[in-house]
């Protein structure tokens, strides 16, 4: 099968879960609910194969690239789906057998705790596993109540800790998308070590998480893009307003730049580039992204006008899951900082 | 404008006498030792269930309607001591309390309500017997309000009123409200609009409160079904409405104007820097430096308008370069603060690692301020109309 096949087909298994034109009535009953998540549609998620989709064929994966990790993101985006297929696909290859067959049978979900600190972007954690234990802290864990058990960043790749081991605490907090995020103490809590490459897992799992939010900033921009064309005041559609045509016009550019510059980091993973330049182009893919997305978070408020500042509007449901998401991998001003620090120093300076 | 017939009497106060720091010492001391602590510096407009014991508190002391005459139980201070009234009350970071009766309806009332009208509404104001509503916008009547479309036809001596208004601030804690309609559909569109006063229990009245991004239900939708109000529900001339209402908005639009509201996320912002140490990072520094002196300019240009206020000038058009200056200044205080929130961007109320600072809510929040009061695309079209006179 021809790989555009594959994507086309790939993007079109969202549907079984989030059908074009079914409304957001599931996403807005989710805010209610302290799981994050829908049982059910887990259930589908699972069978639809998308969990092991960078699972090697051989390993009864489906053996998909990072391209198609990254449409099925922009679907899940468009569609807001809050469960977290994308951080659990991305960890599925890094597990040890039977951990691994229960996440693909569905009886387990395992999310990734990779923050240290705030403010720069994600790299190298202090966390050190000494006696089969790891001691400290982990920040900004998304998903948290849902997980069964995480995978955590160390110096020397990552451990697997449950849920349930002691010495671990969580402290949750709800966040504007609906969903939750935690704080990980650890102390003197077992866990295992993972073979495999941790880093190159997250580093995917940035590029996809950009690719959620750009899917996002894609639909917002289009129900804007669809009320610009309906709504009238002073007689005529507001779209024909030079003001916000022009508007409208800037964030078209913006959006092209973001998909632009994401294909790029995308195509440098799937076509295994030196890593200085997988980085180089996802430090740029995700300050672009994040920058844009908050862009038509603003504007997309912006230009419904009073009816934008509602609760009962899914144009809100857009802006909230932007702001809640858009730092995840570093802020867009911390992205840049990292692109700059590929760069070798010129000669004299 | 000073009245000299209050500055011979013992009793109320001539605070127009005192010099500017004697009455702001004064109102500071009773502003810090009467406003409930709990309610400093609210992002949202809060109810009147939290506001009532300010409002009271205001009205026992006479400081309710600060603005009116002393003669219809106001302070009756001029101009450049009303500023300092309000500087003070934003410095202590006093929440508004239901002040559509105060701000707008008694200002209205005294210059075109009958004596009747004045004798009956006023005083109830001042005890918070009546706690007004302003039914402006429409559903499809926002930035281009006079196009607006509830009508009020009279039947015998009394308006029956149907139609639908939205986004009526604390519509929910009114029980009276006061109304533009149209009255006359074949006039050009701001010439059959009126004024009329209504009690929300008149039957045919449904109040939807309407939850905003910060799930604050501050705004209402109002609905009117054959609601029926006396003939002299009517003020002013019929038909006269649009013009007797715009004269009021000015002043809505200094109040959004002031730089409080931006001092005030800058001061958050900065209590967030100093948590997570982000003023030894070059690049905040520069960011955020930027906007103290966007502020500090802003300021500077509030004072302007604010020294034209004291010498008793009228405020014209350009007020609006306040309000788009202070509100988009505001929105990009609060893109800062959740930039540098990381990852706390979207959390939910006082954050305790960014130092307690509610990012998310301030930046929800700061959005509607480019939206509600006129829009700023709908203030540059008024600069570039009736300040600039630009071919329309």
């Amino acid at each position: 099968m021809e790989r555009s096949e594959r994507v086309r087909m790939i993007r079109d298994s969202v549907g079984a879960i989030a059908p074009p034109g079914a409304g957001l009535q599931r996403v807005r009953a989710l805010r209610l609910d302290t799981m994050g998540i829908d049982r059910d549609v887990w259930r589908k998620i699972v069978d639809l194969g998308w969990l092991s989709l960078r699972l090697d064929e051989d390993r009864g994966g489906l053996g998909l690239g990072v391209t198609e990790l990254c449409a099925i993101a922009e679907e899940l985006g468009g569609a807001l789906v809050l469960e977290p297929v994308l951080a659990v696909a991305a960890m599925v290859p890094l597990l040890a057998d039977d951990i691994r067959t229960a996440v693909l049978e569905g009886s387990l979900i395992v999310v990734p705790a990779w923050r240290d600190t705030v403010g720069s972007a994600w790299g190298s954690s202090p966390l050190r596993m000494s006696g089969g234990t790891i001691s400290g802290q982990k920040i900004l864990v998304p998903s948290v109540t849902a997980a069964d058990a995480f995978v955590l960043t160390t110096t020397d790749g990552a451990v697997l800790v449950e849920r349930g081991a002691s010495g671990l605490s969580i402290e949750l907090a709800k966040t504007q998308d609906g969903g939750h995020s935690g704080t990980l103490e650890l102390r003197d809590t077992p866990c295992a070590h993972l073979a495999g490459d941790v880093s190159a897992a997250l580093h995917e799992l940035s590029l996809a998480h950009s690719a959620y939010l750009l899917g996002a900033s894609e639909r917002a921009f289009q129900i804007t893009l669809d009320y610009l064309g309906v709504r009238k005041q002073f007689g005529r559609f507001i779209g024909s307003f030079q003001v916000l045509a022009h508007r409208a016009a800037e964030a078209k550019i913006q959006l092209a730049l973001s998909r632009a510059v994401l294909d790029e980091a995308v195509a440098a993973v799937a076509q295994n580039a030196p890593p200085v330049d997988q980085v180089r182009t996802a430090a740029r893919a995700i300050a672009r992204v994040s920058d844009t997305a908050m862009l038509i978070a603003r504007e997309s408020i912006q230009m419904h006008g009073a009816i934008g500042i509602t609760d009962e509007h899914d144009i809100g449901l857009y802006c909230r899951k932007i702001l809640s998401i858009y730092n995840q991998f570093g802020s867009a001003g911390a992205n840049r900082a990292r692109y700059l620090a590929t760069l070798a120093p010129k000669d004299g300076q | 404008m000073i009245d000299e017939r209050t500055a011979l009497t013992a009793a109320p106060v001539d605070y127009n006498a005192l010099r500017d720091d004697e009455f702001r010492a004064e109102i500071r001391a009773w502003f810090e030792a009467s406003y409930p602590a709990e309610l400093r510096y609210p992002i949202e407009r809060l109810h009147r269930a939290d506001t009532k014991i300010w409002y009271d508190r205001l009205a026992a002391k006479g400081w309710l309607a600060p603005r009116w005459p002393v003669e219809q139980g106001g302070m009756g201070l001029d101009a450049s001591k009303h500023i300092v009234f309000i500087e003070e009350l934003e410095r202590h970071g006093c929440a508004r309390f239901n002040d559509q009766g105060v701000l707008m309806l008694g200002p209205l009332l005294m210059t075109y309500g009958t004596p009747e009208q004045q004798a009956f509404f006023l005083p109830k104001i001042l005890t918070g017997e009546h706690i007004w509503a302003q039914g402006y916008s429409e559903p499809n009547s926002g930035s281009d309000l006079a196009s607006l479309r509830t009508e009020a036809v009279l039947d015998g001596d009394e308006w029956v009123i149907n139609g639908q208004k939205i986004w009526t601030t604390l519509g929910n804690d009114a029980n009276w409200i006061y109304v533009l309609v149209r009255t006359d559909k074949e006039a050009k569109k701001q010439q059959g609009i009126s004024f009329l006063l209504v009690p929300m229990d008149a039957p045919g009245i449904t109040v939807r409160p309407i939850l905003t991004l910060g799930m604050s239900d501050e705004f209402c939708e109002i609905f009117f079904d054959d609601v029926r109000a006396p003939k002299d529900a009517l003020v002013g001339q019929l038909n006269h409405g649009w013009t007797m209402a715009k004269a009021l908005l000015g002043f809505e639009r200094i109040f959004v104007g002031s730089p409080a509201q931006s001092a005030y996320a800058m001061s958050r912002l900065e209590t967030m820097a100093h948590h997570l140490d982000l003023f030894s990072d070059s690049e905040f520094v520069s960011r955020w430096g930027k906007l103290v002196i966007d502020l500090a300019d802003h300021v500077s240009l509030y004072g302007t308008f604010i020294e034209r206020l004291r010498r008793g000038e009228p405020i014209g058009a350009d007020v609006s370069m306040l309000k788009i200056n202070q509100t988009e200044l505001y929105k990009r205080v609060a893109q800062v603060l959740v930039d540098y929130a990381d990852g706390y961007s979207g959390h939910d109320g006082l954050v305790g690692p960014l130092g307690d600072v509610q990012a998310a809510a301030i930046w929800l929040q700061s959005l509607q301020t480019t939206i509600y009061g006129g829009t700023s695309e709908i203030q540059r079209d008024i600069l570039a109309k009736q300040v600039l006179n630009l071919p329309g």
